[in-house]
């Protein structure tokens, strides 16, 4: 009489080396997932350049920065708010008002005809918009003493 | 001898969960680049972008002759129509820009160590971004370091 001999062990593998890399997997994406992508408008369709420097590489750059970003309409984007060239000059005034306290509060001395503010307009602006709306934004900036722009464009591959 | 036994299933159940949530929300940052530009203001536009202080120490001649005057003319639907280098028309083709430029940039003759380019207001942003890559092309080819400024083009003003 034949019988088999049924195991009752049960089958265990040692899942903490799977654990161990599923884990180095997770902080991986959670390190590269884009969480600074509030500044970087995704209504704003950038027109493509291929001369234009990576950002990380760009040393000129100052740490102060000031984003604008400006639709198809020419309207500047302030969260959910499109505004107007004349309420943009407003906001852009107020920027730079608060640029200019914190200069102050720093004890750094302006000097709006000499220099101009050490803030740098990140200017993101639609590639269907056209010259005389960013050049609007860009004069109003003059007007407040900021000289240092960024275009931004997409760099083609 | 043997430690307690702790179940390491559940714990990688949860782990995949949180694997799989990660990689459906990334996303690939795009890739942006910038151009970096003093822009001086509006009303000296013309005679101080033209003429920076330590370039002008630098070099005898006078800034509007070094600076290589260009003219961007647009059609109603804001597409580039006409490029004019030093009085010269060009063909709005990148190409033909670009061999223009170069010829001006690149003659160890040729003066100009700047532009200044005056555009259409109706042109659109993304033809005129065609163009600021050809000049800054160009320069980095004539080892030149990019000096761009603009001006706005008005209706009464040659080409």
């Amino acid at each position: 009489m034949s019988g088999g001999v049924i195991s009752k062990e049960k089958a265990e593998p040692n899942l903490t080396p799977l654990l161990d890399i599923v884990f180095q997997l997770i902080t991986f994406f959670m390190l590269v997932i884009n969480f600074a992508s509030d500044n970087y408008d995704q209504r704003i369709n950038l027109p493509d350049a291929g001369s234009a420097r990576p950002v990380e590489d760009d040393s000129r750059i100052a740490e102060d920065r000031l984003v604008l970003n400006v639709d198809s309409e020419g309207r500047l984007l302030q969260g959910d708010e499109a505004q107007g060239i004349d309420q943009a000059v407003q906001t852009i005034r107020h920027q730079a008002d608060l640029v200019k306290l914190g200069l102050k509060a720093s004890g750094v001395k302006f000097d709006p005809a000499a220099a101009g503010l050490p803030t740098t307009i990140i200017l993101r602006a639609d590639k269907e918009t056209t010259f005389g709306s960013v050049l609007g934004i860009i004069k109003a900036c003059q007007a407040q003493g900021f000289r240092k722009f960024a275009l931004k464009a997409m760099i083609r591959s | 001898m043997e430690g307690p036994d702790v179940p390491v299933a559940p714990m990688l159940d949860m782990a995949f969960q949180l694997l799989t949530f990660f990689v459906l929300t990334y996303r690939a940052a795009p890739v942006e680049g910038q151009f970096v530009m003093n822009l001086l203001p509006p009303q000296p536009a013309t005679a101080m972008a033209a003429a920076p202080a330590d370039a002008a120490a630098s070099n005898e001649l006078p800034a509007t002759l070094r600076t290589l005057p260009v003219v961007l003319r647009a059609d109603d639907a804001g597409r580039l129509v006409q490029v004019n280098v030093a009085d010269v028309d060009v063909s709005n083709d990148p190409a033909a820009l670009q061999e223009e430029l170069d010829r001006h940039l690149q003659d160890p003759d040729s003066p100009f160590d700047q532009t200044l380019i005056k555009v259409d207001p109706n042109l659109r942003y993304a033809e005129l971004m065609t163009v600021i890559d050809a000049f800054t092309n160009a320069f980095i080819k004539a080892k030149k370091e990019p000096k761009l400024s603009f001006d706005e083009l008005r209706g009464d003003e040659g080409g």
